[in-house]
């Protein structure tokens, strides 16, 4: 009773506080997660998670620059400052970590504490090892095995097979403190050590330790996460302006936009494009770069499926008109190419220029063989929701208006996000896709893995990985083999654009857009840069 | 009075059973992987094995049946899929906030639709008993989440009076009786209290009209008694009906919040069912349907043993 | 119904006559009527196509009228189509999702609550108890719950909403059919030889079907505001079928730019379920009945 009077007080106290705060620098952001993404060190929720409950709590020993507007954002020193590869066993790789880092809790960040983080993930006979972890991360590293001290500030990664990607992997796990998580463990209550494991990790989340620019401060679940400065940070000038951070999940983008417009946040997330004008007429200010993400039809290439034409795949990529899409999305999106865009180092160049042109698309559409009275039915699953699904019903009803002018009748089968991101997995010969002919899953193209590997790589057909369409075709195998294996920068990114250009040329997805990361902040909210990517760095806002 | 309660009780345990097998199926006649929310879009299949393994989805479905019951009966409900925190304390968590938000929207529904009921039945055909009547329809006919939207653009984004979305300026963990805490609650409350407020009008003016047209009132009347006393009777004999109708409206407003609070992200069951739909988190969902499932058959239980101890009538049959 | 089963002509044509009296019952089905005449003859109303739009036109506001002369009366949606044309079309799915699964309902409620309350005993028990478990969750609850469940689609939804409706519709004919099985007139056809499914057809079918009926028209506006509800989460129709709740959703983003256009949709399904309410209440007061 007594305690609870004193929690009662201390919360009084700290509402209080809060209120003074907001004129010294309390951020409040809106997320559009339904839940604040895990905050233990492993976010889900997709990038978002990476964006507010990892990068700004935790480093990772890899990081991305995300300091320029302009430049694109590419992967730079974090905890590690400097790696590279055995240069006679290419499956090893020696990272020099950062002296002098400390966690939150006060411990030394070192190369137990790295090895500790693998093992988190990949020693299943570990006491720490966490499986609800990992499913976020094993899939973002697939390559990694293992991890060796050889002293205090350097490790040795081992992968399963040369991998030049591992770098970029690794900007995916966030180093959680070892020490802290004992001290919870040593705490816990449980019949055995694996239930007093699981309870310390569901008491770290509640009371996170990681190195990152904001430490941890106050966590609601489901409703509010708050984070203030970490004054020690290793990274000086990156020490946060701001004192206090305080992430809202509000998956409504009405919601969203009505606590903007009614002063209870500062900022938000995605805010609905209909609503951009009137967000700007009450003075807020809409910042939107583009970022490395692609919203396609990702086509199926297996028996009886019409997009195994090349012909009607290219059909379909110049019968949608980007610019009426672009409209529709209130300018906030940007028409696709590619899944990368010309200019990107693995642009490559390809014959196939994708724009809208319903003459062409008609025209090959009739050598295909379909014709006004003989339209070709295609059925599309997707979903009314998700995370950088953008718009996907309006967009998808655009489509398919488009598409009815090239001979195409388009069937949509709307069902629930998670459902389709499973179906995504499991292909579309799976009875689960119900004979759709095409998915319409968003993707991030950040990291060449993701962006290209896993959906033209024939080994990465279901059940492995999301070469969803059966994608299968000698030469795009040979320059995945390539890529992976190449480790000069350079050259790496040649056999990249190599394997777009390819990718384009054989029109592999219909590429629709790329999200800008639209968000909407009143102008009290200073010195932010919207880098082209998914994250965003925090430590540089202040507000006034 | 106790044998009436007792046989209540007794009735009660093989609904509360059925409640949790329709529970514990629904969440598995269910497509899709319960376990994507977990797994990455590229997880091996020996990962999902795995897993499948570690949340106990392997066995068949008896078993799990019988082991997630058992759990259930000693209040452990299970673990999040997507947070990994008991789903017994984000219920309870939730419960407590819809509890408090179904609760002010009841009062205000039973206060204003009270009134009306009460005094559109006694004056039956006035211009107050149309109006009544209107109110009341249009109480159960509108759409409620529109109406929400509706209040949140004027009252909130046009007007700036009152927050369009929350459970306080702190979150619900630190919910005071204040003012400051008090305006997240009203725009939510109003909203949800069209429905009572329109049945409660309904039954009332129904009933009230009743009870004056019974013959004991005309003897009253002819007795020479007082309106005031009149009116006394009346309330007596309307109150045990409109109290059942109040616990029941709770009951409805406990369960069916999911739109309401989807609309102004209230963090009560409605928005953790909202979110275990969605990231189809089986053990959440059936946790937050059975413990809503539960608290609606104990409701009711409540409610029949208060109607019965203020009208003996209903112990008899 | 053949003539025997109904109380008698009279009655109904008395029923007819009360009702035919109530003004704002009559005015409500005429609302109905005309809104499901549109409906079903929307094709050749010489209205807009309702799955075309421009999205050179999208959002604009009610009466516009566009520089080769086509007016938009009641403006455009979010993908330039015509708003009138979309309600009117969107009428068909949403009135259907409102009557079928009520309608459904009534049928396996009216047949099971008949059961139950004729034969009594262990027959009642199964029945009214397998009821109950479901009559223990709210009815949006259990919708959601269902349609969460099976997933979104027009078949999930009449499928869950059907579910929804059985149990109080079924208690409802229990609760009749009991009361009408212990009144004197079965009583006398049964001493009289009479066969249990002629007692069932002639006496109770008649005196119960109508008081069900009643109760399940004050049903279909509650199904509405559920199927549009469901649609609203997307767990209901698919696009791009015209449909109120799920025109009301995508509609929703557009309502600090167009308020009045994206408001249409809620304002449609609040006016039809007042009408199936208002009408409901007449002919409840038409037949009498007490539920």
């Amino acid at each position: 009773m007594k305690l609870g009077l004193l929690a009662g007080a201390a919360g009084l106290a700290l509402a209080a506080s809060a209120g003074l705060a907001n004129a010294q620098g309390t951020l409040r952001i809106a997320m559009t997660a339904a839940d604040i993404p895990k905050t233990h060190g492993q976010p889900d929720q997709g990038f978002e998670g990476n964006r507010f409950t990892g990068i700004p709590m935790y480093d990772a020993l890899t990081a991305w620059d995300l300091s320029s507007a302009d430049k694109p954002s590419v992967v730079i020193p974090g905890l590690a400052t400097e790696w590279a590869v055995d240069a006679n066993d290419k499956t090893k790789w020696v990272f020099k970590l950062r002296p002098g880092v400390k966690f939150h809790d006060g411990s030394d960040f070192g190369a137990d504490a790295v090895v500790w983080n693998v093992e988190k993930v990949l020693k299943q006979d570990a006491t720490h090892f966490d499986p609800s972890q990992v499913g976020v991360t094993a899939s973002r590293m697939p390559t990694l095995r293992s991890a060796r001290k050889i002293d205090a500030l350097t490790v040795e990664l081992t992968t399963s097979q040369p991998d030049s990607f591992l770098p970029i992997n690794l900007t995916n796990l966030f180093m959680a403190s070892p020490a802290h998580w004992q001290k919870l463990f040593d705490a816990a209550q449980g019949a055995d050590a694996k239930a007093k494991a699981a309870a310390a990790w569901t008491a770290f989340a509640a009371n996170a330790s990681g190195t990152g620019p904001f430490r941890m401060e106050r966590f609601v679940p489901r409703e509010r996460l708050e984070v203030v400065k970490n004054a020690a940070y290793w990274d000086t000038p990156r020490v946060p302006k701001l004192d206090r951070v305080v992430m809202l999940p509000m998956p409504e983008a009405n919601t969203r936009t009505a606590a903007l417009l009614s002063g209870q946040v500062d900022w938000i997330e995605a805010p609905a494009p209909d609503a951009v004008a009137q967000l700007k007429q009450r003075g807020m200010v809409i910042t939107a770069n583009a970022q490395p993400h692609v919203w396609p039809w990702q086509f199926s290439f297996v028996e009886g499926s019409p997009f195994a034409d090349r012909r009607v795949r290219q059909a379909a990529n110049l019968c949608v008109n980007r610019g009426e899409m672009k409209e529709l999305l209130a300018g906030l999106m940007e028409p696709a190419k590619g899944t990368v865009p010309p200019g990107h180092p693995w642009w490559g160049n390809p014959k196939f220029d994708i724009k809208y042109d319903p003459d062409a698309a008609r025209k090959l559409m009739s050598e295909a063989g379909f014709s006004k009275a003989k339209p070709l039915t295609v059925k599309i699953q997707t979903s009314a929701s998700g995370s950088g699904q953008m718009m996907p019903l309006p967009m998808n009803e655009l489509m398919q208006q488009n598409l009815s002018d090239c001979f195409f009748k388009v069937d949509l089968d709307v069902i629930e996000w998670n459902t389709l991101f499973t179906n995504w997995r499991r292909g579309a010969k799976d009875e689960t896709a119900r004979g759709a002919h095409a998915i319409n899953v968003t993707y991030a193209a950040m990291d060449p893995f993701f962006a290209m590997a896993r959906f033209l790589d024939s080994k990465m057909a279901p059940p492995v990985s999301n070469n969803w369409g059966f994608v299968n075709d000698p030469e795009f195998d040979t320059l995945v083999a390539e890529a992976r294996s190449t480790f000069e920068a350079g050259a790496r990114d040649a056999a990249l654009a190599k394997l777009h250009a390819r990718s384009v040329d054989e029109a592999v997805f219909l590429w629709v857009a790329h999200d800008v990361g639209p968000r909407a902040m009143t102008q009290r909210v200073k010195g932010f840069v919207q880098p082209k990517s998914w994250f965003i760095d925090l430590t540089t806002v202040s507000m006034q | 009075m106790l044998l009436y309660i007792l046989k209540r009780v007794f009735y009660v345990v093989p609904v509360a059973l059925g409640v949790s097998l329709l529970c514990f199926l629904l969440v598995h006649i269910a497509p899709g992987d319960p376990l994507v929310s977990v797994l990455p879009a590229d997880a091996s299949q020996a990962l999902v094995e795995q897993m499948r393994v570690a949340y106990g989805f392997d066995r068949p479905l008896p078993v799990q049946f019988a082991i997630w019951l058992g759990r259930a009966l000693t209040g452990d409900l299970g673990t999040s899929i997507a947070t990994g925190r008991p789903v017994a304390s984000e219920v309870s968590t939730a419960v407590a906030n819809t509890v408090l938000l179904a609760i002010v929207a009841t009062l205000i529904g039973f206060a204003i639709g009270g009134a009306l009921g009460f005094i559109a039945g006694y004056f039956r055909g006035s211009w107050i008993d149309r109006l009544a009547t209107i109110l009341s329809i249009a109480g159960v006919s509108v759409p409620h989440y529109w109406l929400g939207m509706v209040l949140v653009i004027v009252f909130a984004v046009t007007l700036n009076w009152l927050p369009a979305s929350g459970a306080g300026p702190g979150g619900s963990s630190q919910w005071a009786w204040d003012w400051e805490h008090a305006r997240y609650l009203i725009l939510p409350a109003v909203t949800m209290s069209v429905i009572p407020m329109g049945i409660v009008t309904r039954t009332l003016r129904a009933l009230v009209g009743d009870i004056l047209s019974q013959e004991f009132v005309d003897a009253l009347r002819a007795k020479g008694m007082r309106d005031g006393a009149i009116f006394a009777h009346v309330v007596k004999n309307a109150a045990p009906t409109a109290l059942a109708v109040m616990g029941l409206q709770l009951g409805y407003l406990l369960g069916g919040s999911i739109l309401i609070e989807t609309v102004f992200s209230w963090p009560g069951t409605g928005f953790l069912l909202n979110a275990a739909i969605f990231q189809r988190d089986l053990p959440l969902l059936q946790g937050t349907i059975l413990v809503l499932g539960i608290f609606f058959v104990a409701l009711n239980l409540v409610v029949d043993v208060a109607q019965a101890a203020l009208d003996p009538r209903i112990r008899r049959s | 119904m053949d003539a025997t089963a109904a109380p008698h002509r009279g009655y109904w044509a008395g029923v007819g006559r009360r009702l035919m009296r109530d003004r704002v019952a009559m005015a409500c089905a005429a609302v109905l009527l005309a809104l499901v005449l549109a409906a079903l003859l929307a094709p050749w109303l010489g209205l807009a196509d309702p799955y075309r739009g421009s999205i050179a036109r999208r959002l604009r506001p009610i009466g516009f009228v566009t520089p080769q002369g086509v007016v938009h009366w009641l403006g455009t949606d979010e993908q330039g189509r015509d708003m009138l044309a979309r309600l009117i079309y969107g009428a068909r799915l949403s009135l259907f999702l409102g009557i079928v699964p009520v309608f459904n309902a009534f049928v396996i409620g009216s047949a099971l609550g008949i059961l139950a309350g004729y034969v009594g005993g262990r027959v009642n028990m199964a029945i009214m108890r397998t009821i109950d478990v479901f009559y223990a969750f709210p009815s949006v609850l259990l919708a959601i719950a269902i349609s969460g469940a099976l997933g979104a689609g027009i078949t999930n939804s009449l499928l869950s909403l059907t579910i929804v409706f059985v149990p109080p519709i079924a208690r409802v004919a229990e609760s009749v059919t009991t009361s009408v099985r212990s009144l004197d007139f079965v009583d006398a056809a049964r001493a009289s030889g009479a066969g249990a499914l002629t007692i069932i057809r002639v006496h109770v079918l008649g005196n119960v079907l109508g008081p069900v009926f009643v109760y399940a028209t004050g049903l279909i506006s509650v199904a509405m505001i559920l199927a549009s509800g469901l649609s609203f989460l997307g767990l209901g129709t698919k696009p791009p079928e015209p449909e109120w709740g799920l025109m009301l959703n995508t509609l929703r983003t557009a309502i600090y730019s167009q308020p009045l256009v994206a408001a249409l949709p809620g304002a449609m399904i609040f006016m039809v379920s007042i009408c199936f309410n208002m009408l409901s209440d007449g002919l409840r007061s038409a037949m009498d009945v007490k539920l």
